[in-house]
């Protein structure tokens, strides 16, 4: 579908690419998506530069995304900026090692970048310096880890882990489902053949906030 | 200029109380959802607002990086709740851009109403909820009797009223049925005059004038700096409908105007989103007249061979189609390697989605861009100044939804 894959904006990409030859790659493309790839030091000048002089000025979207452990670099810290009078798009790459996953913060250049970057620090641990709230936002404070790193798994770890198993993953073998222990019943009471695989059942985690849970914690 | 200025009575210094902070939510009714907002109050007027997110986080960026592209379908239904069906398509419309794949000209027009539709009604729970925050009862009621209509009509649609699940990628999953089309115009017909009966009770009503004009100003600076999208950023005055600038589905083809507001105030947000309502009205009597004939889902070329069942009749006749029915039904599609943004005009905002494939079954990196996420992040910046009851008025006119906010 053509309609699809006509916001990018090629020409303004070139000309970050011509203004910042030191710390910006060539652009790149994909479906007419283009990205300028940013060296994370001067991430906020080149953003601040295409938002005052191309007219890039509504801040749409910072995300991080993971390579994969052993990748070198590992994250990169994505941003999408739109030009509402030009009615197009452009994309920032900023690649952080995993060594020292940080960067300087955006905030200077869109105040709304701020939950975005707490975001990214909650999901990746890419932390940004000169954050004014430097926090988790989804995940509660008390969270270990980084959750959408590739390395964590499904089912969460340790203490966090899925009391009950929500989706089929097989790291202990049952392959998602748990077993339970038969239950005792009266004494004396005959019980029920469980059958050749045991009693099991399909874990379903009903998540924090089930209208029925009055209590609102589980 | 804010109401909280002219409450602000002269207290002698030491006489000021205290400042208090109070929790507002998680569940408390105006919010709409599980957003808990820590006020700071002095008396009656805010001075600092902090929303605490991440009740309804479900992990559904984790989820998508394990499903197959199609199994995330499903999952897309619960982002904005209220619209799920616009959720389905935007979704679809985002695989389709990174695979390359076309969808027929009849499910794009499908999909048109599936998307109007989903904005009508997310609009009018929108609306009633707004009015019934600050008072106004009736029009609860009266925007649920049309929602019913439009939920009979999504039950036509795809057979769920709520879950829908009805998009696939290359198309739709079935034909709207016979009965669709009169049941469609009925609607159509009698809308606009229900948008007309919410205006007489509202628009100019003394009560709602009082609390929403000049309340909770967002700038165009500001709703730029702060990402805004949807209604929200029009009501600044700053013309981006992603359906007029980027055109999809074909919306180049139909007429339709996007209102835009002038003081960016709860009025306004209010107004443009009842200006919205009637012109999803007009597309959707475009749809109902212009409807080509054809296929509703992409079976031709070699991208679409692999990414959509073929017809049943072929695979019971045709090996090459009984293999690739095997192959698409337990092995799902493989995506190229890619990395692709594409948003689209949701209820609430600018639903995006960035796709990042590395050639395989499942996404490398699913990231859902939220339009309420972007949206509600401006309280911190908008509520200080403001007395307590303009925070329900806020609330209403910013129009968010936490299933899209949490994820």
């Amino acid at each position: 579908m053509s309609t699809l894959n006509e916001q990018g904006d090629g020409p303004a990409a070139a000309k970050v690419h011509a203004q910042f030859p030191e710390v910006t790659e060539e652009p790149r493309v994909y479906e007419g998506d283009w990205r300028v790839h940013v060296q994370p030091a001067h991430e906020a000048e080149v953003i601040a530069w295409a938002r005052d002089e191309l007219g890039f000025d509504l801040f749409i979207d910072r995300l991080g995304a993971d390579q994969g452990p052993g990748a070198n670099p590992r994250f990169d810290v994505i941003t999408v900026t739109y030009n509402t009078l030009s009615k197009t798009r452009l994309i920032f790459v900023a690649t952080v090692p995993e060594a020292q996953p940080e960067l300087p913060t955006l905030c200077g250049v869109f105040r709304g970048a701020n939950w975005f970057e707490r975001e990214t620090w909650d999901m990746y641990g890419i932390r940004f310096t000169g954050h004014p709230n430097h926090t988790r936002i989804l995940m509660p404070e008390v969270f270990p880890d980084f959750p959408l790193r590739k390395e964590y798994p499904m089912e969460g770890t340790g203490d966090w882990a899925a009391p009950r198993r929500a989706l089929g993953g097989n790291v202990d073998g049952t392959d998602g489902k748990v077993a339970i222990p038969p239950n005792p019943g009266k004494p004396g009471a005959p019980t029920k053949d469980p059958g050749k695989h045991g009693p099991i059942f399909q874990g379903l985690d009903d998540g924090p906030s089930v209208p029925s849970d009055s209590e609102g914690k589980q | 200029m804010s109401r909280a200025r002219t409450l602000d009575v002269e207290v002698a210094e030491d006489r000021r109380s205290e400042s208090m902070m109070i929790n507002m939510g998680p569940q408390h009714p105006s919010t709409h959802g599980v957003l808990r907002l820590v006020l700071e109050l002095d008396g009656e007027e805010v001075i600092s607002c902090a929303p605490v997110i991440g009740y309804l986080h479900r992990a559904k960026e984790k989820v998508g990086e394990t499903f197959s592209w199609h199994k995330f379908i499903p999952y897309t239904d619960r982002l904005d709740y209220l619209a799920p069906l616009s959720n389905n398509v935007a979704y679809a419309l985002a695989c389709e851009k990174l695979m390359a794949v076309d969808c027929p000209p009849r499910a794009q027009a499908i999909r048109v109403i599936c998307h109007e539709l989903s904005r009508i009604s997310a609009h009018l729970l929108g609306l009633g909820a707004y009015a019934m925050d600050l008072g106004a009862m009736t029009i609860f009621l009266w925007t649920f009797r049309e929602r019913e209509q439009i939920y009979s009509l999504i039950e036509r649609i795809c057979g769920a009223r709520f879950t829908t699940s009805y998009t696939r990628i290359g198309g739709v999953e079935r034909d709207l049925p016979e009965d669709f089309w009169p049941k469609c115009q009925a609607f159509v017909n009698e809308f606009p005059g229900r948008v007309d009966e919410y205006e007489a009770l509202l628009s100019r009503n003394k009560i709602w004038v009082k609390r929403t004009q000049g309340i909770g100003v967002i700038t165009k600076e500001q709703a730029l700096q702060f990402g805004l999208t949807g209604p929200n950023l029009r009501g600044s005055g700053i013309e981006y409908d992603v359906r007029k600038a980027n055109p999809y589905l074909g919306y180049e083809n139909y007429e339709f105007e996007v209102p835009i507001g002038t003081e960016g105030d709860c009025y306004d947000r209010y107004l443009c989103r009842l200006f919205e309502m009637r012109e999803s009205a007009k597309i959707l009597q475009q749809v109902i007249d212009t409807i080509p004939d054809g296929p509703i889902l992409n079976r031709d070329g070699d991208e679409a061979l692999k990414t959509v069942l073929p017809e049943k009749e072929k695979v019971l006749t045709n090996m090459e189609a009984l293999i690739h029915q095997f192959m698409v039904g337990t092995e799902s599609i493989h995506a190229p390697v890619g990395e692709v943004y594409f948003g689209c005009e949701n209820p609430k905002g600018e639903l995006g989605f960035y796709l990042r494939s590395k050639g395989g079954l499942e996404a490398d990196r699913l990231r859902i861009r939220g339009p309420s996420f972007a949206n509600l992040q401006i309280l911190e910046e908008l509520t200080p100044g403001h007395s307590i009851a303009d925070i329900m008025a806020l609330l209403g006119s910013i129009d968010f939804v936490m299933g899209e906010c949490d994820r």
